[in-house]
């Protein structure tokens, strides 16, 4: 089963941080999952793959009544992100699903209705969560083609999707970046392989250097928190990307 | 999940993969009667063509020629339909299949949360899976049943077939060529016929379900 850590809460507004299982076959990458929530309700950040949706309904079970779940936001359209779709739809058929325009036809294949989709413009836009102002900020070939990040303006609070990410290897893998240094090898690769443009990654850097961020969330290894959100922005923006 | 319940779990899943082995089997088979009829169709009409030339000695030729040429429509008829309800299987079973992985799942999450609405959700979709179940089982049963008028259809084939070999000896100068058409149509609704004996015996019908 994962375990669930509160990241931040002021009132009943919250953000839980779904990670590591150590029940998970080696073959599956491990995967992040984030729960907002606000006024009674939540919103669940790339709920991740059907084979892991035992491990992530338990931890987020214990924490909050899943069917008050009312969206699903995904960062792009891979299977690590929400194949588990139709099993979250069991719980509220009528939870919508935020994704980008370009995926709004492919995703349908993990489940939903014509109804569930909203699809996100690229320059992306504003979601609601009982009054919470969210907002899905562009990071189009990070990795995706169609991807965005999560911002949460009060929360300061960024979820990045697979930028930030890192395959940590067994006893490195804590849920916050503790050295900056130690940690980022593990990402090096990740991002020379996964991200596909240079000239995505300047306007993405560009774009999140002028937010307000206190922890950068991605959805594989370990979370950014204070000086370390910047100094990965920095590393990121100077790194050649797209290379095998 | 307890070990009885993974255990039957594999077993259903190991089951409709053989099931859908099984459905492309017999559609292959169906695919193999489909030529064979359009082959009866092409037979049938140069028959007519040579009943003809035979005259009035090989009217009744003619006649049964005529009819197995219409045989040979309503066997690619009774294949399309047949077709019709592989498709319908195939996508039974794939939902059946589907289900499973599911409910699988539904259970493992109910083993390990404590949350009430799980058992609920998995309740609703064992309910679910069980319409579905009875939707492949209809399905298998009007197959059997389709398959079963296909035959019927085939004996009757055999006895036209079996009739133009006796008219083909009454046609006089043009008996030898009469026999040798009648003989061929003979040995083509046999070999359809064998291949819908097997897909009778298919164990898709057959085995035994529990």
């Amino acid at each position: 089963m994962k375990t669930t850590k509160t990241i931040f809460q002021q009132g009943n507004h919250k953000w839980v941080a779904i990670v590591r299982d150590p029940a998970k076959p080696n073959f599956i990458v491990d995967t992040n999952e984030y729960l907002i929530t606000h006024g009674g309700k939540g919103l669940i950040l790339d709920p991740g793959g059907a084979e892991i949706f035992p491990a992530v309904f338990s931890a987020l079970s214990a924490e909050f009544d899943p069917t008050s779940l009312v969206g699903i936001f995904a960062s792009h359209q891979d299977p690590d992100i929400c194949s588990s779709l139709a099993l979250w739809l069991e719980f509220n058929p009528g939870m919508r699903c935020y994704v980008s325009w370009l995926w709004s036809g492919f995703i349908p294949h993990f489940g939903g209705t014509a109804e569930t989709f909203v699809a996100i413009p690229d320059e992306g836009q504003d979601i609601s969560l009982e009054g919470l102002m969210l907002q899905a900020v562009p990071a189009h070939y990070l990795h995706s083609s169609g991807n965005f990040n999560l911002y949460d303006k009060i929360a300061k609070v960024l979820f990045s999707g697979d930028v930030g990410a890192a395959l940590l290897p067994a006893g490195e893998d804590g849920l916050f970046v503790e050295n900056f240094d130690r940690h980022i090898r593990h990402a090096e690769g990740f991002h020379r392989r996964w991200m596909g443009s240079n000239e995505a990654k300047r306007r993405w850097c560009e774009r999140v250097s002028k937010m307000d961020i206190d922890m950068l969330c991605p959805q594989h290894g370990a979370i950014y928190r204070g000086a370390d959100v910047a100094r990965f922005i920095n590393w990121f923006d100077e790194l050649q990307v797209g290379i095998v | 999940m307890t070990t009885d319940s993974l255990m039957m779990d594999e077993a259903s899943s190991v089951l409709a993969g053989v099931d859908l082995l099984r459905i492309v089997r017999i559609n292959e088979e169906i695919k193999r009667v489909v030529g064979v009829s359009f082959k009866i169709n092409i037979m049938a009409l140069n028959a007519i063509f040579l009943a003809k030339r035979a005259g009035t000695a090989a009217r009744g030729f003619g006649v049964l020629s005529n009819e197995l040429r219409v045989f040979s429509q309503d066997l690619r008829t009774s294949m399309e339909a047949l077709t019709g309800l592989i498709y319908g299987c195939v996508n039974a079973v794939s939902v059946g299949l589907q289900d499973m992985r599911y409910a699988r799942l539904l259970d493992e999450a109910s083993a390990l949360a404590s949350d009430a609405s799980v058992l609920a959700v998995l309740r609703r979709r064992q309910a679910q899976n069980a319409v579905h179940a009875a939707t492949l089982s209809s399905l298998r049963g009007k197959l059997k049943r389709a398959l079963e008028d296909a035959f019927q259809l085939v004996e009757l084939g055999g006895v036209l077939a079996k009739s133009a070999k006796i008219e083909a000896a009454y046609g006089q100068a043009f008996a030898g060529a009469l026999a040798q058409v009648s003989g061929e149509f003979d040995h083509v609704v046999e070999e359809i016929r064998d291949s819908l004996e097997s897909l009778r015996r298919s164990a898709f019908f057959t085995a035994n379900r529990g």
